[in-house]
């Protein structure tokens, strides 16, 4: 009985493990995709696809390993434990029970709350470093959560309302059977409101202050490298394709394989790109100030639109 | 031998006190003469043998005697004198004769240099005694004539110009006075054909017509005048303010009370005027206290507060005879009147013997420990605090009135009672303020002989014993609610034992006391006794790790401690009630006791002008601790207001009836609630929170925070258990209570965020947590409560390990701006790891504890259908990620300051206790079911449980929650990239670097100062949506504040010192009265 449990659990390990390789490889396959769109826009060729796996593996193998203190070597650790687990919370195929992970632990709930788990974490890590750039990317970052965390927050309560539910398994699950019945079609407030949210937790332009990626290195991975930068960029292919998962499952549909999910994720992620490059950066408290205006007001409206129209 | 005993007997009559006045009077000139020492003896015995026989005729009265009418001299009023000695005669008299005892004692150096002062005084008492017994018009104005002659002389026996001025204006006011009261005597004889008060009641028929009218109200007006009713009072206090204080003390409390017993006397008579003469009082009573506001000297202060105590007595009275309810009137006017009689004559004795005319220059008996414990003593039986006289006289008048539904009264009698508590408490404070920045020069030290104080300390004592008996009287049967008090006593007297061995014994007394108190209690109570009593010696704990001396800490704690013990036994409201306020006074106390030299720089606060900053120069528990028991003070009062709705409709004080209290639920829950809430920091009542918890001590705040805080969430359980649930009436009160709930959470967090002070930050973190649990509570459903008691045991987990690592970190440092910390990781490593894991517990972050609170929070959110609230609740939890991480990255994290390098860890006794809150929180993150299933045990009874578990998953309507299950993921999450750092980073060298070894934009850091970015962390938020911040409710109270102190300026008006003018205002009281009780009419 026990060995029988253990082996579940282990097959369920050894299953996740596969999801996660899946996802961290498509992660890091669509940022280099990305930026070389991004680059075709600017009139450049871009990165080859292969760029994003040579930095990691070179990260890695680097040689300096400098540590400012304990909390500073433990950072990129929780960083990419916050995105490991977040994957682990989220149910990844509708219906194929191989990829749903460790979705039975917890609800959507989980997934938002720990979410912050790595984000904290590495702050911390970061602000050991003592290089002020990273305190004052972690303060804007924290800043801008909180103003995009409202409309998101409204969105979810929105279509928890509507599927009267919180696991992700079962409002994918109400998608179910066709577009019409997609969650950006029986809830398109809530979508609007959440895909509004999205451009902020994406973290490009014109909501990308925080790490301002080309003037200045500013932000969280200031003073990291070799091998920490391996695990972030790391993490970074793999939590923001986590996130893209997650939008998927609640507002798109789910997805049924592999493929759906990847044209899914892409065609969502490509709605920040296309925005990202066609607006300029706003700056950190323009940023805060836009969420609580349009996006929060879309977000009352949202659970609005549910009390009055959806559930009545 | 029989016959002895038959003089000794006639002479123990109480027409012996006359006999004796009299007697000894022409005596004392004659031996004075001869031996100066055996006229004071045969005063002192004189005046004792008055207490003797007064005692012995009261014993005999209660034992069952019959009251004694006197007559004298085989003729009849009123060429005679017609006594009567009852029991409210007898205790009157007894009480009066006791402080002028004592009185006599304290005055005793300038009464012995006159023959004629002690002959005075005699007279004077005599009078008072005269007053209270007679049953005769005539004789009454007789005695009042004595009694105002024998003032006149003695005030002016001090000789100084003021002395003589005021001492005119009271024998020019009080003859005007007599003057009203002959002609109504001799309408009432012309009408009654008698003047004896019995007489005139029986045939009260007789006194008809404009005749009638007119001498009743002659009489009144007499004798209110004498009671000092605003705004013809201005002689008074002209008396109150020069007086030496052996005399005002016995105008004050003898003469007002001879003459108040006079009132009582006739109102049987007076029917038409009930309702002018309560007005009077009542107006008198809100009005003296609103001008003691604005008052600074001493003895004026103490004038204004004595004749609002005489307008509370006058309501009171008129009140209870309007209502026909004379079997209160010893519990209530008795309560009221001698808790009144002994802390006003004892205070008046102690301004004397201070002798500072400005309560700003009390300053100088902070060192007096003697004289600040009989000053607070005092200060805290005239406010009506337990355990004294005039709090068990206050719970039955308002009990009284709310059963009567004159809540119109109650609302203006506790706005009094609040105003008389500021000038009152303020004085208090001035006296405790070793520093005092007001006045340029440091006053003087007092000093004052131990003979000196031993008559005040005699009031206090009689005001214990006497609130003792009252509290048999209204068969408070449970002893145990004086345990706090007790414990704390003998706590005191061992408080010059080396300051381990006493915390130690404290400590040991407050567990065994605390197990004893707590250990029959089951349910909630139970639940809390673990947080309160467990919880509250373990915090404790950690105050070894102070040396000094810490006077009077110890004993205070104990109280504090034990009576959150009876707080949770309580069984009726009363007891409840008893122990709440107890907690209040003990932590108003204990605050005070917190910081007094940190010198701190003027801070900044963001976005502020710079009035706001100035705060920061003064930094100082003693004004934050003032406010704090104000506003405890105000939450006192509407829980009792709401204890007395649910008497008005249940007729009992057990707290389990409260249900029962039918259409007046809806009321008494809202008063209630607002009562907690205040003392939980709610939404616009917060503004004492952060200075209190910023300035008191460090480790105190701790347990302020994790431990007394918690006792308003108890309260609340409380009445939503039995008011909420019970209700079978909607209650929207419970919504409105959400929502101040959550908007408490939002702005507590929003406001941390700004914060450059660390305590300040955790306060306003404390405060925000705290809304979390109120909307919890407001929730009413059982999953509701089960995370708003889960978020209770967790805020007390979270709060005790930040405020001591915080503690550690001021003890190191000694700074409380963390813009001056920063790096401090390297020296605390163990601090930082503590504060680190109890900031993962608030935030909320999977795995720890703190996410099963906002889970279930969220869930019982969703099932009640409070969307906007949910929202809210993720925005707070949000903004609470900014201060939490500012807090461990200014402190420590970022660049370690040079001057910080050598500092050591925080001391093992801060660290122990933290390391076992650490284990708890793990335990219980890792296996939340133990601690929901006693928490669900405990709620069982209330809401029928709606828990559903499916292994180690918790199963609501909309999610699951598998603790267990998350914790392992997230630990295996976390140990495989740590391995595979360990791999690649290990099998290089690691080097460490030195803290200025950073990447800095091809620049070199040259200072941490310049290089730590901690100042205004998050100013750009600030740009973004600070103006919701800026405090408005600061700015709102001091708003409230400010008017209050204009308008009482404004009613000073009448106060010119012009002895004609207030001739004037006397006579116009007449006319004034005259025509508002119909006089045009005849």
């Amino acid at each position: 009985m026990i060995v029988e449990g253990l082996g579940g659990w282990l097959s369920k390990v050894g299953n996740f493990s596969l999801t996660l390789l899946i996802v961290t490889t498509y992660g890091l396959l669509m940022g280099a995709f990305i930026e070389r769109i991004i680059a075709k826009v600017q009139g450049r060729i871009g990165i080859p696809y292969r760029q994003p796996f040579i930095n990691i593996l070179k990260n890695f193998f680097k040689r300096t390993a400098i540590s400012h203190g304990v909390m500073f070597y433990l950072g990129p650790v929780f960083r990419i434990a916050g995105g490991i687990g977040t994957l682990a919370f989220v149910p990844v195929i509708y219906g194929d029970e191989m990829f749903s992970n460790f979705s039975m632990a917890g609800d959507l709930f989980l997934v938002i709350y720990f979410m912050f788990f790595g984000q904290l974490g590495m702050a911390l890590g970061a602000g050991e470093s003592g290089h002020p750039y990273s305190a004052i990317g972690i303060a804007r970052g924290l800043s801008q959560m909180t103003a995009y965390e409202i409309p998101f927050a409204l969105a979810v309560i929105s279509i928890v309302i509507q599927y009267d539910t919180l696991s992700i398994t079962q409002i994918v699950a109400a998608q179910q059977g066709g577009w019409q019945n997609w969650t950006v079609v029986t809830n398109w407030v809530a979508t609007l409101a959440a895909m509004l949210a999205f451009l902020g937790m994406m973290g490009y332009s014109p909501f990308d202050i925080f790490l301002a990626p080309q003037e200045i290195p500013i932000g969280p991975p200031t003073e990291f490298h070799s091998a920490y930068l391996g695990l972030m960029q790391l993490n970074r292919a793999l939590f923001g394709a986590t996130k893209l998962v997650l939008f998927m499952n609640l507002f798109f549909g789910g997805a049924t394989g592999w493929v759906e999910l990847m044209i899914k994720t892409f065609l969502i992620y490509m709605v920040a790109i296309v925005i990202g490059v066609a607006f300029p950066r706003f700056r950190v408290d323009q940023g805060i100030r836009f969420f609580f205006k349009i996006p929060t007001l879309i977000g009352i409206m949202s659970i609005i639109y549910v009390q009055m129209v959806l559930t009545s | 031998m029989v016959a002895t005993t038959d003089t000794i007997d006639i002479f123990l009559q109480p027409l012996g006190i006359y006999i004796l006045a009299l007697g000894v009077g022409f005596l004392i000139p004659l031996v004075y003469r001869v031996n100066r020492n055996s006229a004071i003896l045969v005063f002192f015995t004189a005046l004792l043998i008055m207490i003797v026989i007064a005692g012995l005729n009261l014993l005999a009265i209660i034992n069952g005697a019959s009251v004694m009418d006197i007559e004298t001299a085989g003729i009849k009023p009123p060429f005679s004198i017609n006594l009567r000695f009852g029991l409210f005669e007898g205790a009157c008299v007894l009480a009066v004769n006791t402080v002028a005892l004592l009185g006599a004692w304290h005055y005793l150096p300038r009464l012995k240099q006159h023959a004629a002062a002690l002959l005075l005084y005699l007279i004077l008492v005599m009078g008072i005694n005269g007053m209270v017994m007679t049953r005769d018009l005539f004789n009454l104005f007789i005695f009042i004539e004595i009694t105002s002659i024998a003032t006149y002389a003695l005030i002016g026996m001090e000789r100084t110009a003021k002395g003589l001025a005021a001492g005119f204006k009271y024998i020019m006011a009080t003859s005007i006075a007599s003057a009203f009261y002959l002609l109504g005597t001799i309408f009432i004889y012309y009408q009654t054909g008698t003047l004896n008060i019995d007489d005139i009641i029986a045939n009260q028929q007789l006194i008809i017509g404009p005749i009638g009218f007119i001498a009743t109200l002659f009489i009144l007006t007499g004798l209110l005048i004498e009671l000092k009713p605003y705004p013809a009072n201005g002689w008074g206090l002209d008396v109150y303010e020069t007086a030496p204080g052996g005399i005002a003390s016995l105008i004050s409390v003898g003469v007002s009370a001879g003459v108040f017993f006079a009132l009582y006397k006739v109102l049987p008579i007076m029917d038409l005027y009930l309702t002018s003469i309560a007005f009077i009082g009542g107006f008198t009573f809100l009005i003296s206290n609103f001008i003691g506001l604005k008052q600074e000297n001493t003895k004026r202060l103490l004038g204004y507060s004595s004749i609002g105590q005489m307008g509370l007595l006058t309501l009171v009275i008129a009140l209870l005879v309007q209502l026909d309810a004379s079997a209160h009137i010893p519990l209530i006017i008795g309560g009221l009147f001698i808790n009144h009689l002994f802390a006003k004559a004892g205070l008046f004795w102690l301004a004397a013997i201070v002798d500072r005319k400005n309560i700003k220059d009390w300053s100088s008996i902070a060192k007096h420990p003697s004289l600040l414990i009989l000053l607070c003593i005092l200060l805290t039986a005239l406010v009506g605090l337990p355990p004294f006289p005039g709090f068990w006289a206050k719970w039955e008048l308002v009990m009284l009135l709310a059963s009567e539904q004159l809540f119109g009264w109650i609302t203006l009698i506790l706005i009094g009672s609040l105003l008389e508590a500021v000038y009152l408490f303020r004085w208090f404070s001035y006296a405790r303020n070793v520093e005092s920045s007001e006045s340029v020069e440091k006053p003087a030290e007092v000093s004052v002989s131990f003979l000196q104080q031993i008559p005040i300390f005699i009031t206090g004592l009689l005001l214990f014993a006497i609130a003792y008996v009252m509290s048999r009287f209204m068969n408070v049967d449970n002893q145990l609610i004086y345990f706090p008090l007790m414990a704390g006593f003998a706590i005191w007297l061992i408080d010059r034992l080396n300051v381990r061995v006493k915390s130690l014994i404290m400590l040991l007394a407050v567990s065994i006391g605390g197990y004893f108190l707590t250990k029959d209690l089951e349910g909630i109570n139970k639940l809390f006794s673990y947080l309160l009593i467990g919880g509250g010696i373990l915090v404790s704990f950690a105050t070894l790790y102070r040396h000094d001396d810490r006077k009077g800490f110890y004993p205070l704690l104990s109280v504090l401690l034990l009576s959150l013990a009876t707080l949770l036994r309580a069984q009726t409201s009363l007891e409840f009630f008893f122990a709440w306020e107890l907690m209040a006074l003990s932590s108003y106390l204990l605050v005070m006791l917190g910081r007094n030299k940190q010198n701190c720089d003027p801070g900044i606060r963001l976005g502020n002008d710079q009035k706001n900053d100035q705060k920061y120069n003064q930094i100082n528990a003693i004004k934050p601790a003032l406010i704090y028991l104000l506003f405890s003070l105000a939450s006192a009062y509407f829980i009792l207001v709401g204890f007395a709705v649910s008497y008005s409709a249940t007729g009992n004080y057990f707290l389990f009836s409260l249900g029962d209290s039918g259409t007046s639920t809806t009321l008494a829950f809202s008063l209630l609630a607002i009562g907690f809430i205040i003392k939980i920091g709610g939404f616009g009542l917060h503004i004492w929170l952060p200075e209190v918890y910023a300035e008191a001590d460090d480790d105190f705040t701790a347990i302020l925070s994790s431990v007394v805080s918690k006792a308003g969430i108890f309260g609340l359980i409380i009445i939503a258990a039995h008011l909420g649930v019970r209700a079978d009436i909607g209650l929207n009160p419970a919504y409105v209570l959400g929502w101040i709930g959550i908007l408490t959470a939002t702005f507590g967090a929003l406001m941390a965020v700004f914060q450059e002070d660390i305590k300040r930050l955790v306060a306003y973190s404390s405060m925000g947590q705290l809304g979390y649990i109120v909307t919890g509570v407001a929730l009413m459903s059982h999953l509701g409560w089960v995370s708003a008691m889960y978020m209770t045991v967790n805020h007390f987990l979270f709060k005790g390990i930040l405020f001591l690592s915080v503690a550690g970190v001021i003890l190191r440092t000694n700074e409380r701006f963390m813009y001056k910390m920063g790096g401090l990781i390297k020296n605390m490593p163990v601090t930082f790891t503590f504060t680190m894991i109890a900031i993962i517990a608030m935030s909320g972050v999977p795995p720890l504890s703190g996410y099963g609170g906002k889970w279930m929070f969220f869930n019982a959110l969703m099932d009640k259908g409070w969307y906007w609230i949910a929202a809210l609740a993720f925005f707070s939890s949000a903004v609470a990620f900014l201060y939490m991480f500012r807090l461990l990255q200014t402190v420590f994290l970022g660049q370690r300051k040079l001057e910080h390098r050598k500092l050591r860890e925080a001391p093992v006794i801060l660290l122990i206790p933290q390391g076992i809150l650490i284990a708890i929180i793990f335990v219980i993150s890792a296996y939340p079911k133990i601690l929901i299933d006693v928490i669900s045990t405990a709620i069982d009874p209330w809401i029928s449980n709606t828990l559903v578990w499916k292994g180690t998953a918790m199963q609501a309507h909309y999610g699951y929650w598998d603790a267990p299950l998350i914790m392992a993921i997230i630990a295996g999450a976390w140990i495989a990239p740590l391995i595979l750092l360990l791999l690649f980073a290990k099998t290089m060298k690691v080097q460490k670097v030195e803290q200025f070894n950073i990447v800095y934009a091809a620049e070199r850091p040259r200072r941490p100062e310049e290089t730590h970015f901690a100042y205004n962390f998050y100013a750009h938020y600030d740009r973004a949506i600070g103006f919701v911040v800026r405090p408005r409710a600061t700015a709102f109270w001091n708003a409230v504040i400010e008017w209050t102190h204009s308008f009482a300026a404004s009613l000073r008006i009448f106060y010119n010192g012009n002895g004609q003018t207030y001739a004037l205002f006397i006579i116009m009281y007449f006319v004034g009265l005259f025509l508002v009780n119909g006089g045009l009419a005849l």
